[in-house]
C-alpha cells in the first residue's frame, strides 16, 4: 500500500498519508512530514523517544501528534527515521520516534518545515482504507 | 464557489460583501486586469473573502497585488479590526511572525565587487548560517533570551552585534511595546534559541544586489542610494520561535472561539476578541517573537559586515538602510470614512508603507516616505519603494511584500535539474549557493509573477512611489 503522496499548494506543500488502520494511518503521516523536512537515508533509528498527543477529533488530533514530531526534530533536536504508534482511539495517541541525536555533518535537511496547518484538514475512512490530508507551512 | 468581481478602474477591484456568506465587508483587491486573471486561479480570493467575516473588521478586506494562496488568510492580505470590538488572528499574521526584509547599502559598486564575486558569495555563506540543520553562531542563555523577546534589535546591538544606528532604522525601532516572554511557551523558546541569527530556508535568502535603476532621485537620496552602488538584501523571520508561538495560540484559540461565540468558515482563521484574556496573551508572546525577528536579523547583519569586510578589507561601510516586517498585527490610528479609528492591522505578507510627515517614519525619510523593499524572485530584480498619502486613505498604511507565488513547490521543481538552474542563474550573472538541492528549484524566477507588474500596480495606485530597482549579482538561500 502507497504511504503517502505529495499535494500540491501555491505556497506551500501538503500531502495526502494512506493507511490501513488509524494507527498506521498517523505512522504514515508522520513519515511524509519527516521525508518533506529531512533525507532520510542518513538516520539510524537507534534511539527511541517517546511521542503522545491528545486533542477533542481525529483531525485536530493528528495535527496534534505532527506538531509532537516537529517538535522532536527543531526544538529537541533529533533526526527521525521513522514513527511508531502503540495505542490510538479517536482523541488520544501514543507511540515512539525512532531515530538519533542530529549530527549536522551527517542528516541533510531538505527543507525548513515551520508548522502544521489546520487549512483543508482531512483524517477519514474511506471504503478503501484511512486517509488524511495534511498541508504544511514552509 | 464562482467569485464575483467588478472592476472600479485599472487598478481596482471590489468584491462586494455578500452577507448571505457571513461577509461583514467588501473585499477591495488592488490588481491589474491579467493580474487578476492570474490570482483568480488559486483560492485567495476566496480567502480574502473569508477575512471579511471576521468579527470588528473596519474599512474593507484588502488584498495587495502580490496575493496569493496561503492558510486562513490569503498572503498579500490586510484586514483591521476595531481596538475595541475586534478580534486578532494568529492566522491573520502568519506561521513567521515578523517576517521581514532589512536593505543595507554598501561602499562597493558593481564594477568593485563582480571580479571577486565568487569568494564573496562563498565567504558570506561560510559566516551567515542558514541553520536548517545546524544552529547558528550566536549564543544566548534562556534568560538571555528573555531579554532579546523584549528589547529586540537594540539587545543585539547592545551585546555587540551593530551599532545604535542599525536599531532606529527598524520598523518600531526594532522592538515592539508589549512583548511579554511568559506568554512564549518553553517549546518555542527551546526551538528558537539556538537559531537567532540564522536565515531559515524557503523564501528566504540574503541577496547581493546593485542599484540598477533610479526612479525618485530625491527619495534615494535620502536612502543613500546611488545607481551602479551594491546593496545586500536579506529576508528572514522569527525561525521556530514565531512558528511555535502561531502553533500553540492557533491551538488556543480553535478551542476558545465557542465560548466567545464565534463560527467561521475556516479553521486556520482562528481568533479571540483583542481584549480577551487569549487574545492578549497572543499579542505579547506575537510582539516578544517580532522582536525576535529583529535581534535575528541584526544578526545576519552582523555576520554580513564581517564577510563583506574579510573580502573586501575593513574601511568597507555597510549601513543600514531600513528594515520592514511583512508578518504583524499592529495597533494603530487611521482614518475611516472620515472618523480617527483606533484599529489592530493584520499584514499577511503586507508591508506598512507610510507616507512622508508620518511620526512613526525615522526623522531621516520623513520628508520622503518610509522605505519599502519589495524582493522579487532570484533572477529578476527588487525594488525600493516610498510610502505614499494613499496607501494611508485606502490600505492602512500598506503595501504588497513581493512578486507573489504563480506555480506550486512541486511544479517548480518538474522537469528542472538544481545544476542548469544554477549554471542558467550563472550566465544570467547570477551565483546561488543554496544549503539544500531544493532549495535553488523551488524558488526559480519562473515560479513567480512579474514583480515590475506587482509594483506597477502599488505605484500607479497612489499607494507607494517607486524609488530604485535593484539587479542581484549573488544568492545565498538556506
Amino acid at each position: 500500500m502507497l504511504q503517502f503522496e505529495i499535494l500540491e499548494h501555491p505556497a506551500d506543500i501538503g500531502f495526502r498519508a494512506f493507511g490501513a488502520s488509524e494507527a498506521e494511518l498517523f505512522e504514515n503521516a508522520a513519515l511524509a512530514l519527516l521525508s518533506i523536512g529531512w533525507e532520510l537515508e542518513g538516520i539510524e533509528p537507534l534511539e527511541q523517544y517517546p511521542l503522545s498527543a491528545s486533542a477533542s477529533d481525529l483531525e485536530l488530533l493528528l495535527v496534534n501528534w505532527l506538531n509532537e514530531v516537529l517538535y522532536l526534530t527543531d526544538g529537541k533536536r533529533i533526526a527521525v527515521r521513522q514513527c511508531r504508534v502503540n495505542a490510538i482511539n479517536s482523541t488520544h495517541v501514543s507511540g515512539l520516534a525512532l531515530g538519533e541525536p542530529r549530527d549536522p555533518d551527517r542528516h541533510r535537511a531538505r527543507i525548513v518545515v515551520k508548522a502544521v496547518t489546520y487549512h483543508q484538514l482531512k483524517a477519514a475512512r474511506t471504503p478503501a482504507g484511512w486517509l488524511a490530508d495534511v498541508y504544511l507551512d514552509i | 464557489m464562482p467569485v464575483e468581481i467588478e472592476a472600479l478602474d485599472e487598478f481596482r477591484h471590489r468584491i462586494p460583501r455578500d452577507p448571505q456568506y457571513g461577509m461583514r465587508t467588501d473585499v477591495l483587491v488592488f490588481a491589474s486586469r491579467p493580474l487578476i486573471e492570474q490570482i483568480r486561479k488559486d483560492l485567495s480570493l476566496q480567502q480574502a473573502m473569508n477575512v471579511a467575516t471576521l468579527p470588528g473588521i473596519v474599512g474593507s478586506s484588502l488584498a495587495m497585488p502580490d496575493i496569493h494562496q496561503g492558510y486562513g488568510f490569503p498572503i498579500g492580505g490586510v484586514a483591521a479590526m476595531d481596538w475595541e470590538t475586534g478580534v486578532v488572528s494568529p492566522g491573520g499574521v502568519g506561521f513567521d511572525i515578523n517576517c521581514g526584509v532589512r536593505l543595507a547599502r554598501t561602499s562597493l559598486s558593481e564594477s568593485e565587487v563582480r571580479p571577486r564575486l565568487k569568494p564573496l558569495i562563498d565567504q558570506i555563506f561560510r559566516d551567515v548560517p542558514c541553520g536548517t540543520g545546524g544552529t547558528g553562531f550566536v549564543k544566548i542563555t534562556p534568560k538571555e533570551l528573555d531579554q532579546v523577546l523584549v528589547e529586540g534589535a537594540r539587545w543585539m546591538v547592545g551585546n555587540g552585534y551593530g551599532s545604535e544606528r542599525d536599531a532606529e532604522l527598524a520598523e518600531a525601532g526594532g522592538a515592539l511595546p508589549g512583548a511579554d516572554p511568559r506568554q512564549v511557551s518553553e517549546r518555542a523558546k527551546e526551538r528558537g534559541r539556538p537559531q537567532i541569527g540564522t536565515l531559515g530556508s524557503g523564501n528566504h535568502f540574503l541577496e547581493v544586489q546593485f542599484v540598477e535603476e533610479i526612479h525618485d532621485d530625491r527619495a534615494a537620496r535620502a536612502m543613500g542610494l546611488i545607481a551602479g552602488q551594491v546593496v545586500v538584501l536579506i529576508h528572514s523571520g522569527s525561525r521556530g520561535l514565531g512558528h511555535q508561538v502561531c502553533t500553540d495560540y492557533l491551538a488556543q484559540m480553535n478551542s476558545a472561539m465557542k465560548r466567545y461565540n464565534i463560527s467561521l468558515p475556516d479553521r486556520q482563521l482562528a481568533c479571540a476578541p483583542i481584549h480577551s484574556p487569549e487574545g492578549q496573551a497572543y499579542l505579547g508572546a506575537m510582539a516578544a517573537a517580532a522582536n525576535f525577528a529583529w535581534a535575528s536579523r541584526q544578526g545576519i547583519l552582523h555576520f554580513l559586515r564581517g564577510a563583506l569586510r574579510r573580502v573586501f578589507g575593513d574601511q568597507t561601510r555597510v549601513e543600514l538602510i531600513y528594515d520592514v516586517c511583512h508578518n504583524i498585527a499592529k495597533r494603530e490610528t487611521h482614518e475611516v470614512e472620515g472618523r480617527r479609528r483606533d484599529v489592530l492591522v493584520h499584514r499577511k505578507g503586507a508591508t506598512r508603507a507610510f507616507p512622508a510627515g508620518h511620526r512613526e517614519v525615522p526623522e531621516v525619510y520623513r520628508e520622503v516616505g518610509q522605505p519599502v523593499f519589495v524582493p522579487g524572485s532570484m533572477g529578476t530584480a527588487s525594488w525600493v519603494l516610498a510610502g505614499a498619502q494613499g496607501a494611508m486613505s485606502e490600505s492602512f498604511g500598506s503595501v504588497c511584500h513581493g512578486a507573489g507565488r504563480l506555480l506550486s513547490r512541486t511544479a517548480a521543481k518538474k522537469g528542472r535539474d538544481a545544476r542548469q538552474v544554477q549554471k542558467k542563474l550563472e550566465e544570467a550573472g547570477i551565483l546561488v549557493r543554496s544549503e539544500t538541492r531544493d532549495g535553488i528549484l523551488e524558488e526559480v524566477p519562473e515560479a513567480y509573477k512579474n514583480v515590475d507588474e506587482v509594483i506597477e500596480v502599488v505605484h500607479r495606485a497612489g499607494l507607494a512611489r517607486k524609488v530604485a530597482r535593484l539587479r542581484p549579482m549573488g544568492v545565498i538561500k538556506g
